[in-house]
């Protein structure tokens, strides 16, 4: 009953972000056939999210300047010959084969090259309140609006750290929400250190402005060296704690305030959405500025497992540029495979150049340990299974720990998100200095949940 | 109820469903989540051991907040779009 | 200078946490006791398999053995919980004419051991679990197994070993190089975290057993690691409320049929197991197969299982699967645990080989254990799963 949910393609991209469509529409103009998979219902991915079809942005959403790149590409991506298919979960692979879920069916994509390009999603860093109706990430905010057109609330609050801050505070402001505060962890000294990488390009220093210009209009002040130590309401986020922080982000108790919001966005950075590429048996890598693990490539974004490639986030966090000349030079280097094709010099430069200023960016705005503080006794850290701080610290201490010994000692992490939210702060939370090396997360099947059926039905490789 | 919704971008069809035995008006695109978002229902599921109220975290499919039950069956609100006629109740805790 | 203690178990799995227990119980207070492991507290099969409190009413020994066991559950829960202790009973289902009449065999057996269980009709059933498919023929309730969660229990145990003796030291991420001996005396061990002088070594590895033995100079003990295949669903989705299992399950995990655990062509079998999980989730088991410590996951058993569990309840077809992954059973080569002294090794004992029982006899695994190396009678007869059977 499952053979005719079989798709055969030379090449099958995993996201239709900026990599997955720069890559999908290099191959498409070569005469491969391409199967682009992604989880969300139309292509763009988070950054360069499109509204559901029947609506359009006219201006009515204010967009920085790099989104040109974002139309032109899915100009061309809606015009080419590639296959994309939309709310698609990918739960099982291997090198040449995805098996994913979509509408509740068993499908397997049988392909000779595969394109990693699943993108990344937001850092949580639990406080309390956190799990309140209301509180949602930075991302999802910005979903929320690009994405939907929904005003997310009257009053609210954008706290965290990194650049994904800037383009949360103008979404919103779009909207017509009024943002009482814009609160960035880091000290404005230590985002200096992202300067090197933004002045040497020119891209990034002109949307740098673009941002900078939208807040001054709205008379929203960054705050830096600020964050949320929590929030309160009945069952719904009403108020939020804001205050200061130290250097390595702790929190200065006496300097708290309450403001009255009714929406909170929190973002403390992009962890890279590396589970698929690791159940393909990928090597990763540590970043040493305590970002998170990330896939390793070679000078053309190939993985350390044959005729799998990866491109964007899930190579180390760098936005959307990055994303772009990595996924076009993944393409070439997938071309290269097939036909033997030389890969373009300028593009293997462009995409090491975008990477360089992204690392600088990354480095800037590495968590801070100091955190990790926020959370208190009885703040919910696992929201899958309701484990507390202080449940995840006992289990730390008498289980180890280790990512396994927590898990096991609390459940934490052993919920439907399958540690994608808790896992990368909790050896943290637990006491471990957050540069060091976290514990790669154990990936097991099915990678997003799936029903049972579609496990029993999924079509032999 | 569709003011919560940004002006100018174009109203699409809508689309009639039930949440918690009570009518809902969305329009077609919108996520599960987004049209509750749109009529203030931000509670989508009640957490599994405490019971506390949960709604959207991330919006993009990977925190598995916003599950709620689809006709019997769990999805995440905020993957799956809108349906005419589906029933929609709080996930989680019974 | 070498750390000196009265006593180390070796394992931190659910075996070793419940000889910490009733050893600290049963010794004074003053005894020096460390308990480490090479990874995570929990971390290999105690964290990976299901946390089914079984009775199995074989014959009298059996049933004191596992009934015992699951009383001192009880009592654990009692004084401590924390582990979603859950006395749901067991519902012994079949779908097939030919295994319907096990019901009978099966409630006589427990009548033999003084206990009952009760044969239900397709209505009874369907009262019961109303979630269960409506074809089935009926089942077989036993009010007195339950569910665990075992990796929180383990937490419970070495709580209440440190009641009786705060000096419980234990030690994660803290492995075994060797065991130290002379004139046929245990001296210590060599580990990760340097060496320990005591007396007396307890082995309670699961599948490692074989291993820390041979460390020790002992043959090999026949236990073999027997994979299975697990699967977990969502939470809130179970249509279940009572720990389910085929019949045929008897037959095929704790049946006396000859099984070969050397050879490299097993392709396993099946017979379905289902836990509901406080969180409203359901555990579904359980797959067997002898393929060495190889733990990657084997689609056509977890397929076949779910399959099974869907015919049962067809309400999980539709039901989010979360993880799936594979634990190994420690697999004794007669199918008893290894509970005792090693005969010509003195101080080296073992606490290892339950199979599919781990969980379910851990406490008086323990208890026994405690009770002869403390030199009390014993509870129950212990004699039957004593080492020395696999003594040269």
């Amino acid at each position: 009953m499952s053979a005719d949910r079989v798709l055969q393609a030379d090449v099958g991209i995993v996201g239709a972000g900026p990599a997955g469509m720069a890559a999908a529409n290099v191959l498409a103009a070569a005469g491969l056939r391409v199967v682009v998979l992604d989880e969300g219902h139309r292509a763009g991915g988070q950054i360069f999210r499109q509204l559901p079809v029947g609506s359009h942005n006219a201006g009515a959403i204010a967009e920085p300047p790099s989104h040109h790149h974002g139309h032109a590409l899915l100009a061309t991506f809606d015009q080419s010959r590639v296959t994309l298919r939309c709310g698609a979960s990918v739960w099982d692979a291997r090198p040449g084969r995805l098996w994913f879920e979509q509408d509740g069916a068993s499908w397997l994509l049988r392909c000779r090259h595969i394109v990693l390009a699943p993108g990344a999603y937001d850092r949580c860093i639990p406080f309390p309140g956190w799990t309140l109706p209301g509180v949602l990430t930075a991302g999802a905010l910005q979903v929320m609006v690009r994405g939907f057109g929904i005003v997310p609330g009257k009053r609210a609050i954008v706290a965290g750290s990194g650049p994904l801050l800037l383009p949360t505070v103008t979404a919103l402001l779009s909207a017509g929400v009024h943002v009482v505060a814009a609160l960035e962890a880091s000290s404005r000294w230590r985002a200096l250190r992202a300067l090197p990488g933004v002045l040497g390009n020119g891209a990034r220093l002109s949307e740098a402005f673009w941002y900078a210009r939208q807040l001054l209009k709205a008379g929203v002040r960054l705050r830096w060296g600020w964050t949320i130590f929590g929030c309160e309401g009945d069952g719904r986020v009403q108020r939020a704690i804001i205050g200061k922080v130290d250097r390595s982000g702790r929190p200065r108790r006496e300097t708290a305030q309450t403001v009255d919001v009714d929406v909170v966005g929190a973002g403390f950075g992009l962890v890279p959405s590396i589970e698929l590429g690791l159940h393909l048996g990928c090597t990763s890598r540590w970043h040493e500025g305590g970002a998170g693990h990330a896939l390793v490539v070679d000078a053309e974004q190939r993985t350390s497992v044959e005729n799998v490639f990866a491109a964007g986030e899930i190579c180390g966090i760098g936005g959307a540029e990055v994303a772009m000349a990595e996924g076009h030079l993944a393409a070439h280097a997938v071309l290269h495979a097939v036909r033997g094709t030389a890969v373009p010099v300028a593009v293997r430069k462009k995409a090491r150049r975008e990477r360089g200023a992204a690392d600088a960016m990354l480095r800037a705005f590495a968590p801070l340990p100091g955190l990790h503080e926020l959370a208190q006794a009885d703040t919910v850290v696992c929201r899958c299974e309701d484990v507390t701080l202080a449940t995840a610290q006992a289990a730390a201490a008498l289980y180890g720990s280790s990512l396994r010994a927590i898990k096991v000692g609390c459940r934490a992490g052993m919920g439907p998100c399958q540690a994608r939210i808790c896992g990368p702060s909790l050896q943290a939370l637990a006491g471990r200095e957050p540069t060091r090396a976290m514990d790669l997360p154990v990936v097991q099947v099915p990678l997003k949940a799936v029903r049972s059926e579609t496990i029993v039905n999924a079509p032999p490789a | 109820m569709t003011n919560t919704r940004i002006p100018g971008l174009g109203e699409r069809p809508p689309v009639e469903f039930t949440f918690a035995s009570r009518s809902v008006v969305a329009q077609a695109g919108d996520s599960i989540a987004m049209a509750l978002w749109a009529t203030c229902d931000l509670t989508l599921r009640q957490s599994s051991r405490d019971g506390a109220p949960r709604g959207v975290l991330c919006n993009m499919g990977i925190c598995y907040e916003c599950l709620v039950v689809v006709d019997g069956v769990t999805v995440r609100a905020c993957t799956t779009l809108v349906r005419a006629g589906m029933h929609v109740e709080l996930g989680g805790k019974p | 200078m070498a750390e000196t203690a009265d006593l180390i178990v070796v394992g931190g799995g659910i075996i070793g946490c419940a000889a910490v227990q009733h050893l600290a119980q049963l010794l004074p207070r003053s005894t020096r006791m460390v308990l480490c492991d090479r990874g995570a507290i929990a971390g290999a099969t105690s964290g990976s398999c299901m946390g089914h409190l079984m009775v199995t009413p074989d014959d009298a020994q059996e049933y004191a053995f596992t009934a015992r066991s699951v009383q001192l559950w009880r009592e654990l829960n009692e004084r401590h919980g924390g582990f979603d202790y859950n006395p749901t009973g067991a519902l012994y289902l079949a779908d097939d004419a030919a295994d319907i009449e096990l019901f009978a065999v099966l409630r006589q057996q427990f009548i033999d051991c003084g206990d009952r269980a009760d044969i239900l009709d397709a209505k009874q059933l369907r009262e019961l679990e109303p979630g269960l498919a409506f074809d089935l023929p009926g089942a077989l309730f036993y009010p007195g197994d339950g569910v665990v969660l075992p990796m929180l229990a383990c937490r419970a145990m070495l709580q209440e070993a440190r009641l009786h003796n705060p000096n419980v030291s234990v030690r994660p991420n803290c492995a075994i190089f060797g065991v130290r001996r002379a004139h046929g005396r245990v001296l210590g061990v060599d580990t990760a975290m340097g060496p320990i002088d005591a007396p007396i070594v307890v082995n309670a590895t699961g599948v490692w057993a074989p291993d820390l033995a041979e460390m020790a100079g002992q043959p090999r003990l026949p236990i073999y690691p027997r994979a299975g295949n697990l699967a977990i669903t969502g939470h809130h989705v179970t249509p279940i409320k009572t720990q389910l299992l085929e019949v045929s399950y008897i037959r095929f995990a704790h049946g006396t049929a000859k099984v070969d655990p050397t050879r490299t062509d097993d392709l396993g079998g099946h017979a379905v197991n289902m836990q509901p999980q406080t969180n409203g989730g359901c555990l579904i088991g359980s797959t067997r197969q002898f393929r060495g410590m190889d733990r990657t996951l084997n689609r056509e058993l977890l397929h076949r299982s779910l399959l099974r569990a869907q015919r049962y309840a067809p309400g999980l077809a539709a039901a989010p699967i979360v993880r799936t992954w594979v634990g190994l059973r420690p697999f004794s080569i007669d199918k008893h645990p290894l509970i005792g002294p090693w005969p010509g090794l003195e101080g080296m004992w073992i606490a290892a080989g339950h199979e599919g029982l781990g969980i379910s006899l851990a406490p008086i695994t323990g208890l026994l254990l405690a009770q002869q190396i403390a030199g009390v009678k014993t509870a129950i007869d212990h004699r039957p799963y004593l080492p020395a059977r696999f003594a040269p």
